[in-house]
């Protein structure tokens, strides 16, 4: 492990940041801490850089307490939402700066300075803009100076606070990738904070679901996304459908339909609600076992996937269903038509 | 000359906005915009740009020869050699405290800053001749030191130490307003970010904060240098004008004003509306730097 | 202020030192001169120091003082708006030249534009002699104080203004437009209501400095008691017969007057910044 946390709590005023969060991130790691805004997980960052100091808890790095270092001793790369690069220097300046302000004894020689520059623009693939200033540079390119200024110090651990926040659609996607493929290159244990799933599900090794300062789950994107522990991470981690459901001894029954409950044997009229995903819902022309009737009333049928909006009979939600585009031609629906659907994988939650 | 200078305080990075040529529909016709054009400049020159004229059309009313006598005279050098001593003192203090209070209010979050930020103005508000009159109560010889002060033999009032001190108070917020507006501006990132890299807090001051707020902090002295050099009122109490010890410029032009000695009294004033001319261009360049500057910025962003 | 170091979780350094200054600075410069003022009245009593801030005198001093300030404050407010206007909207040649030199006031010493306004206004300036034979008399008359006071006060509406001017956006006088309103009542109806509040903080700024103004009056007012002496005179006049009660309940007079201008401009400017947000706030939570 390379960085414990134990237990950190935080408040401000009255507002509770983070609540007895624990959690170790393995060397070498890229970790994603996911959540809505105000769940606390910039707040977590910063603790682990020390621009903030917990209530209570401890921070370790490589097994040695780090609480009570200094945010300078803690060697920590941090790259700030808007990159916060010194304005008034150059890129070259930027990336020189962490060398420069080291004591003396432990500065290298200008030289060396130099060449460890230049190594690291070359890194980031932005060599020829060392003459700039930071205002003329796109957004993209400040995000990978500021990566880049944090690299020179050569820290033991990379913080990222929202790094793609400020761009747009498409430069994200490709500096997302970009950091994927540096991090595989260097190994160096990060961390990033992202309210954006895809983008978490995309680029993290392991993914730290944060909401209301208390951790929801933590696990590869597979088992977050496959398995989601809480309602809460069922919700945030993509698009899903939820029926009201009633639990009585392993079955559970959704309007007239009835499904196997494995795990609730001793349930008695228990009140509890499925979770499905839009692409784990089957659609049929005639009802077919267990299942029930909705009419279509929408369809967005572009890619190879196709949105239905369906309406229950009986229930005024909508039911949103993802369907493979050969099968939508092979059922040939329109709107209006009244079909039967069952949901292939489900999970309930008791209220 | 109770100053509230708050349009002073102005954050001096404008903001940058395209030149749109204005839509016809939203114009008036042009009849109209001379007429206010003429009224404005009328205006204008009326309270402006004549008084200026008249500062230098009466001090060269006697030719150069008396002009640049009535400058070179004992009296008239001493004023000025005092009047640069007092601003030599009074803004350096105010700069470290200017500076000492913007990081405090700008950058950190405690109780009491509003009030703090309006005690800072409080000077703006308080006649000068009141500004004078608060350090006669304390250091005159009626005061609460006056009888300590005789005794040890030390003169505040009526000597150079009282006009530094109504000088320094007259002048008290320039630099702090310029600079809070500024540094809350810019938030704290860039601190953040030299600590993060292993700064240490002189360094990221030096290297980091300082080159930041450079156009703010040169404007902000400019004008309280302005404001040090051409102060009357509160400087008048202090002073006890006696001639060639305790006169600045503005009050050696008083009495030679008082004397009926008008052309020598536009000479110095002369020098003076020089010196508000030239703080007048340098805020303009200032102002014209962190312009473009700030366009520089605006324009690299939309690309 | 005692409770002043509540700084949570910042790790910039210097907040004590940066703010124990402040505080020593301030008051050591401002604050304990200040209350000087305030504990010097109390040998006074309650009757005599009414008594020395109402004398007729001191009374024709206050009307002369606040009702000069008053009026200039108001010219520099129809003037200053069209000039803001005129400097925002408008291109004329030497236009850069003409906004540099609005400050003038701010950088020229006071009693340099004393001596420059008696000269243009005395019976042989430039003025002077053109108004005197209309029996216009401007130097060494309350007139001239307003001369002095409109001078003075003349940067702060329009350094209010303009930058409101300046980022008002040209689709909402287009909206109003396209609806029908001509461009007298575009100005009333959408401008002026969006630069009130930026208009009445440079009035307010320009009186309030006006009021205590002391170098640019004092030589063309010509400073005859009971016609034009105003009240920052009186106050020296006074400490030069050696009546530092006296003057100091003047000064305490002014002072809580001064005070109570300076609360008022700053709730003015706190209403100017959130009178439309709070509104929006609102209505974001009701949505």
């Amino acid at each position: 492990m390379s960085i414990e946390i134990r237990n950190v709590s935080k408040n401000f005023g009255s507002f509770s940041a983070l609540h007895n969060v624990s959690l170790d991130v393995p060397s070498g790691e890229l970790v994603a801490l996911l959540g809505p805004s105000g769940c606390g997980k910039t707040t977590l960052l910063r603790i682990i850089a020390g621009l903030e100091t917990p209530d209570s808890g401890s921070i370790g790095f490589y097994g040695e307490e780090a609480t009570t270092r200094g945010v300078r001793e803690r060697q920590v790369g941090f790259v700030f939402q808007h990159y916060a690069l010194f304005r008034h220097m150059t890129v070259f300046e930027n990336v020189a700066f962490g060398l420069r302000v080291r004591p003396k004894k432990t500065r290298p020689a200008e030289e060396e300075i130099r060449r460890r520059v230049h190594e690291l623009l070359d890194l980031v693939q932005l060599d020829w803009l060392s003459d700039r200033y930071p205002p003329q540079l796109s957004g993209g390119q400040r995000q990978r100076i500021a990566l880049a200024r944090a690299l020179a110090v050569e820290p033991k651990v990379l913080l990222l606070d929202e790094p793609f926040g400020a761009l747009d659609a498409k430069v994200r996607k490709d500096l997302r990738r970009w950091l994927r493929r540096l991090h595989d290159e260097l190994h160096i244990t990060s961390v990033f904070v992202t309210h954006d799933q895809e983008e978490a599900l995309e680029v993290a090794d392991r993914i730290v679901v944060l909401n209301q300062g208390k951790i929801e789950q933590t696990g590869t994107p597979v088992e977050v996304y496959d398995n989601p522990a809480t309602p809460f991470v069922f919700k945030f981690l993509g698009n899903v459908n939820v029926f009201h459901s009633r639990i009585h001894e392993g079955i559970a029954r959704i309007g007239d339909m009835s499904i196997a409950a494995p795990g609730h044997d001793d349930a008695e009229n228990l009140s509890a609600l499925a979770y499905v995903r839009p692409h784990d819902v089957e659609v049929q022309r005639e009802a077919e076992g267990a299942s029930f009737s909705a009419r279509i009333q929408d369809i967005h049928a572009i890619g190879p996937v196709v949105r239905l909006e369906l309406q229950h009979l009986e229930d005024p939600d909508f039911i949103e269903v993802e369907l493979q585009r050969e099968r939508f031609t092979a059922l040939g629906l329109v709107r209006g038509d009244t079909v039967y659907i069952k949901p292939r994988n489900l999970r309930l939650f008791p209220n | 000359m109770s100053t509230i200078a708050t349009p002073l305080a102005i954050p001096i990075t404008p903001s940058y906005k395209q030149k749109v040529a204005r839509s016809r529909a939203i114009s008036e016709p042009a009849w109209i915009r001379w007429l206010l054009i003429g009224f404005a400049l009328a205006y204008l020159a009326l309270f402006l740009f004549m008084p200026l004229a008249a500062v230098f059309t009466e001090g060269l009313r006697k030719g150069i020869h008396a002009y640049l006598a009535a400058l070179s005279e004992p009296d008239a050098l001493s004023s000025i050699k005092l009047t640069f001593i007092a601003a030599a003192i009074a803004v350096p203090l105010n700069l470290v405290f200017g500076v000492a209070a913007a990081w405090a209010i700008a950058k950190f979050e405690f109780r009491g800053k509003s009030v703090l930020i309006t005690l800072i103005d409080l000077p703006f508000a308080v006649s000068p001749v009141i500004a004078g009159l608060i350090y006669v109560l304390i250091f005159g010889l009626q005061g609460w030191f006056g009888g300590w002060l005789s005794d040890h033999d030390i003169k505040i009032i009526f000597a150079v130490p009282g006009i530094v001190l109504a000088t320094l108070f007259v002048t008290f917020p320039f630099i702090a307003r310029e600079l809070i507006p500024l540094m809350q501006a810019q938030g704290k990132d860039e601190e953040e970010a030299a600590l993060v890299l292993g700064a240490s807090g002189w360094q990221m001051f030096w290297r980091v904060t300082l080159p930041n707020i450079k156009w703010g902090l040169m404007y902000g002295v400019v004008l309280c240098n302005a404001r040090a050099m051409g102060e009357f009122g509160a400087v008048s109490v202090v002073s006890g004008h006696i001639r060639g010890l305790t006169n600045t410029m503005p009050l050696h032009v008083e009495i030679l004003y008082n004397e009926y000695n008008y052309a020598a009294a536009f000479a110095v004033a002369s020098l003076l509306a020089l010196l508000a001319l030239v703080t007048l261009a340098v805020k303009s360049y200032i102002e014209w730097q962190s312009a473009r500057y700030a366009a520089q910025q605006a324009v690299d962003a939309m690309e | 202020m005692a409770k002043i170091s509540t700084k949570h979780n910042n790790v910039l350094p210097g907040f004590t030192p940066a703010l124990g200054f402040t505080v020593f600075y301030l008051s050591l410069i401002v604050l304990i001169p200040l209350s000087a003022a305030f504990l010097k009245t109390t040998l006074l009593t309650w009757d005599q120091f009414w008594h020395t801030v109402t004398a007729p005198r001191v009374l024709a001093s206050y009307r002369l003082s606040f009702g000069a300030a008053l009026i200039g404050a108001g010219i520099n407010a129809v003037f200053g708006l069209l000039t803001a206007w005129v400097l925002t909207r408008y291109t004329f040649p030497g236009k850069k030249i003409v906004d540099a030199l609005v400050d003038l006031p701010f950088a020229l010493p006071t009693a340099v534009a004393g001596i420059a306004l008696t000269a243009i206004y005395a019976p042989n300036g430039w003025m002077g002699s053109i108004l005197e034979p209309h029996g216009i008399k401007v130097a060494f008359t309350p007139l001239g104080v307003v001369v002095a006071l409109t001078f003075i006060g003349l940067p702060f509406v329009v350094r209010t203004v303009q930058p409101v001017l300046e980022d008002l956006e040209a689709e909402a006088e287009e909206a109003a437009a396209s609806l029908g309103a001509n461009r007298w009542q575009t100005f009333t109806r959408v401008i002026l209501p969006a630069i009130g509040p930026a208009l009445l903080t440079g009035f307010a700024l320009a009186f309030a400095r006006a009021v205590g103004e002391y170098g640019s009056v004092i030589f063309i007012a010509g400073n005859m008691p009971m016609i034009s002496e105003i009240t920052p005179l009186l106050i020296i006049t006074k400490l030069e017969q050696y009546d530092y009660a006296g003057a100091t309940a003047l000064a305490v007079v002014m002072l809580v007057i001064s005070f109570v201008l300076l609360l008022g401009i700053n709730g003015l400017q706190w209403w100017a910044s959130h009178r439309h947000t709070k509104g929006f706030i609102l209505k974001e939570k009701a949505a």
